[in-house]
């Protein structure tokens, strides 16, 4: 506001009101997207055999990616653009407009370019996709809780398990850099908003766009294949798997949208003083992730722009019979894969980092070890990729060095445990739900991490490849360290975002039965899987009943859990105590500026003479 | 003795040597009771490593499924001491905890400390270093097995397609939906996949390969045990994933020529 009065004053401008960009929002969006989507569908089908898979993949494909291009017309997405080619700009009242000024409520359902307004849009979109996600889970759980089970079909159990996979992946991708790096970050670095506001607004919108494809998978026959969308199954599969090739590319635009926004924001708007040792830990964990996230998803789009044409157009990119390789969509998926597990991990043990010293009240320990420790696995993580392939028979000579890059994957790892241990060590640490989330993430960290390298190890690997044993390691990293994480950095910063506290108690309700019913599963897991049950299986043999039986008993916890956080966010939301400005005591710029956070943060803009973490007393 | 003494203590006042700030470091409680406690976490992980896993893993049937289920137990005890160490610390730190509305006092303003960086460092590095080596030499002896006795090995033709295994005993030349296996003579598994990917899994054996579209994949290893072991797939393959599995059996020699002959096939 202050910062654009001198424009504002500058030349007169016409009434806002009559602008087209004021009456246009979420639901103008939804309609221009359907007409869009409609319209192109029954025009391409006209005239073809849709009797054909590949006619009826090509019309379904493009209408989906019509539907998002439409959303984006009709709100309003395309306007600056369009301006910009007829050598013209948006008007100041209209940037105006756009930032959400004095627009309530409406301002989240609109193309708005306040950081902080994107934030809450990508946390409300977290949980919602989480929500899904989880309730998914349940059913497979449920599925599987005894053997012979027919609750559901093998058609449709395969179509949870990869509905689940890919809408988790999705969520946990943004469920840090999503609400945090949007809503807080800009604030921890002093900046009045993102490099790239309407990019910001761009990103979250498209991202918005790829649910309600995603959700279409379900009603044209679900996506068969997981997560992994191996081919040629993939190439096999029926119409729902459009939606699924659909998600993916439009979720690969938002990503490399997001990445090249928040790494120019935290390299370009740092406030005055804030030099590269002095900027918070948590900023430096989520650009990490954001700038691995730029050249590891374009891969993922590749992979699935090929599968689109192998479906579409007859191409046989993936096909052995006329020169493909199914090893071809393996590299170019798992070039993605293992960088992006990174991604999904880095800014939620970045937060817990920030937590760390805040309920410690001492320094973080060895700040550069941290930093190593955050770009020594991005660096690595680039180059391990072929170990989730060690059986797949593609040059087993290379499954040594691809096991040394994974194993030395432990060495900054280490230190990630160092920097936390070392900021405990000597505390009191006050217990609070942010602080006991950092326990909760050792302990499960340390599980995944070792039994990490037992898988990457190529002999254990040859027998626990694809067991239930793989589905446990990674529900502990990506679960148990990253979504603590993320639970952490909610708790904490729900002060900030909403201007409230979070129901204290149902939190720690929540926290136990989430955490507690998180061993028990993922213990009933590691045992089925060393016992040779393989992951993504809708049934299995009589003797896993147990080690299975277990697993559904801790999903059920973890789902009542979850139950609990859910009522404590709404609740806090509406009728949570008054948040003071500062509750815990931080020293970052996001505790200096009040709730609600003004247009843009900062009345006068801060100058940074130290790092945040100058806690503690000095001994002799 | 107490005419050294006063000298020691002198030196101590102006500069401790490393070797006494250790032994200093090493008598306060708190680093007492975090590695007590790091001891205790150690030994839980050692006793459940050594438990836990031939336990829950299946019988060993093979050369393979020996030395997994010993590498799985090594890394366990390997893996222990750092695991303890950091549970003892953080246990250590939880037991401290401040409760209240009101943050705790400020503790010690330590920003680094150097000495405990590296060698932290050089620790995980050593202990990285030792499951590298440990990989490749099973690795490299695996390999050495297989061309040893790749001569000697009764080939197996494994076709994985939606949703059966079959077999192929080329050299006896018949093939059949069964697998079985002589004791104690190698075998080599020559896997293709017929439509999508699979990946051949027989659980007892410890040994696992994809089946590709047009590509020969292969996996070796020697069975050491009559009896039944499972066959599974483990790569989502569709529809009847879950239910693509059998049985093979491992038997005597006389038995497995008698079976060919039955087959009718040729010993060979």
């Amino acid at each position: 506001m202050t910062t654009l009065d001198h424009q504002v004053g500058s030349h007169p401008i016409p009434n806002p009101s009559k602008s087209l960009i004021t009456k246009l929002n979420m639901g103008t969006g939804t309609v221009v997207g359907a007409i869009f989507a409609v319209v192109v569908y029954f025009w391409l089908r006209s005239g073809e055999d849709m009797s054909v898979p590949q006619n009826d993949n090509r019309v379904l494909l493009i209408s989906m990616f019509a539907w998002s291009v439409g959303f984006l017309v009709g709100i309003g997405a395309f306007i600056g653009p369009f301006r910009w080619l007829i050598g013209k700009d948006l008007t100041d009242e209209e940037q105006l407009f756009l930032a959400g000024e004095g627009q309530g409520i409406s301002r989240y359902f609109r193309y708005c370019t306040d950081h902080k307004v994107v934030g809450i849009q990508y946390l409300v979109g977290v949980m919602a996709m989480l929500g899904v996600g989880g309730t998914l889970a349940m059913m497979i759980r449920t599925n599987l809780a005894m053997p012979g089970s027919k609750i559901v079909t093998p058609a449709i159990y395969n179509s949870l398990v990869g509905l689940h996979g890919i809408t988790m992946i999705v969520a946990m991708i943004v469920v840090s850099t999503g609400p945090f790096g949007n809503f807080i970050l800009p604030i921890m670095i002093g900046a009045r908003d993102m490099a790239f506001p309407r990019l910001n607004a761009l990103s979250w919108w498209v991202l918005f766009t790829a649910i309600p494809v995603l959700c279409s998978a379900w009603f044209l026959g679900g996506i068969p294949t997981g997560w992994t969308a191996y081919a040629p199954l993939s190439v096999q599969a029926g119409p729902g798997m459009n939606a699924f090739v659909a998600t993916i590319i439009i979720f690969a635009v938002s990503t490399a949208v997001t990445g090249a926004n928040i790494t120019a924001t935290v390299v370009t708007m740092r406030a005055k003083g804030m030099k590269w040792n002095r900027v918070p830990i948590f900023v430096i964990g989520a650009t990490i992730s954001v700038a691995l996230a730029i050249p590891a998803f374009p891969t993922f789009m590749v992979s699935m722009i090929m599968t689109a044409l192998d479906r579409t157009v007859g191409t046989t990119y993936f096909d052995a019979q006329f020169g493909g390789s199914g090893w071809l969509y393996a590299h170019l998926f798992w070039i993605m894969g293992h960088p992006e597990v990174y991604v999904i991990l880095l800014p939620g043990v970045a937060a817990l980092m920030e937590i760390v010293p805040v309920f410690v009240r001492k320094p973080l320990f060895s700040y550069n070890a941290a930093i190593l420790g955050f770009s020594g696995i991005a660096g690595l993580s680039v180059l391990v990729w072929a170990h989730h392939m060690y059986i797949s028979g593609w040059l087993p000579m290379l499954n040594g060095p691809f096991m040394i890059t994974t194993e030395m994957i432990s060495i900054p790892t280490g230190l990630i445990f160092l920097v936390i241990l070392g900021t405990l060590w000597r505390g009191k640490p006050w217990m609070k739900l942010p602080m006991l989330s950092v326990y909760a993430f050792l302990w499960n960290m340390l599980i995944g991490g070792v039994t990490g390298v037992y898988l990457s190890d190529v002999p254990a690997d040859n027998y626990l490849h694809g067991s239930m044993y793989v589905t446990a390691h990674f529900h502990y990293t990506l679960m148990g360290a990253a979504l603590t994480g993320a639970i952490a950095g909610l708790a904490y910063w729900f002060p900030k975002m909403t201007g409230r506290m979070l129901h204290e108690k149902a939190g720690y309700i929540a926290f136990w039965f989430v955490q507690i019913g998180f061993q028990i599963l993922f213990l009933g897991m590691f045992i089925s899987g060393a016992e040779g049950q393989p992951r993504r299986v809708a049934d299995y043999a009589a003797m896993y009943k147990h080690s299975d039986m277990i697993s559904t008993v801790g999903a059920y916890s973890v789902g009542i859990g979850m139950l609990f956080l859910l009522w404590a966010v709404v609740h806090s939301w509406r009728k949570g105590a008054i948040a003071p400005m500062n509750p815990w005591g931080a020293k970052t710029l996001e505790w200096t500026v009040p709730f609600p956070v003004p247009l843009e943060n900062f009345d006068t803009p801060p100058v940074i003479t130290s790092d945040p973490y100058g806690y503690g007393r000095n001994e002799k | 003795m107490s005419s050294h003494e006063s000298e020691h203590e002198e030196t101590e006042v102006l500069s401790p040597t490393p070797g006494q700030k250790v032994s200093k470091f090493l008598e306060r409680s708190d680093v007492r009771k975090s590695f007590g406690l790091g001891v205790f976490f150690t030994l839980v992980f050692v006793i459940l490593g050594g438990y836990a896993y031939p336990k829950w893993m299946p019988t060993i049937m093979s050369t393979d499924m020996k030395a997994n289920e010993h590498l799985m137990i090594a890394f366990t005890y390997i893996s222990a001491p750092i695991c303890g160490l950091v549970l003892g610390i953080a246990t250590y730190t939880f037991l401290q905890r401040h409760k209240g509305d009101a943050p705790p006092e400020d503790g010690p303003a330590i920003k680094t400390n150097g000495p405990v960086v590296v060698v932290w460092s050089i620790v995980t590095s050593l202990f990285a270093l030792l499951a590298i080596i440990w990989g490749i030499t099973e690795l490299n002896v695996g390999a050495e097995a297989a061309a040893t006795d790749a001569k000697q090995a009764i080939v197996v033709e494994v076709t994985g397609s939606q949703w059966v295994w079959s077999f192929n005993y080329p050299a006896q030349g018949f093939s059949s939906t069964e697998l079985n296996l002589p004791l104690d003579r190698p075998v080599e598994f020559k896997v293709i996949s017929a439509d999508v990917n699979h990946s051949f899994w027989p659980v007892q054996l410890g040994v696992k390969v994809d089946a590709n579209r047009l590509e020969t994949t292969s996996a070796e290893t020697t069975p050491t045990k009559l009896g039944v072991f499972d066959i599974k797939c483990a790569e989502l393959c569709g529809l009847y994933h879950a239910y693509m599995e059998s049985t093979g059996h491992v038997m005597t020699t006389s038995d497995f020529d008698n079976w060919v002959t039955a087959q009718g096939g040729h010993s060979a």
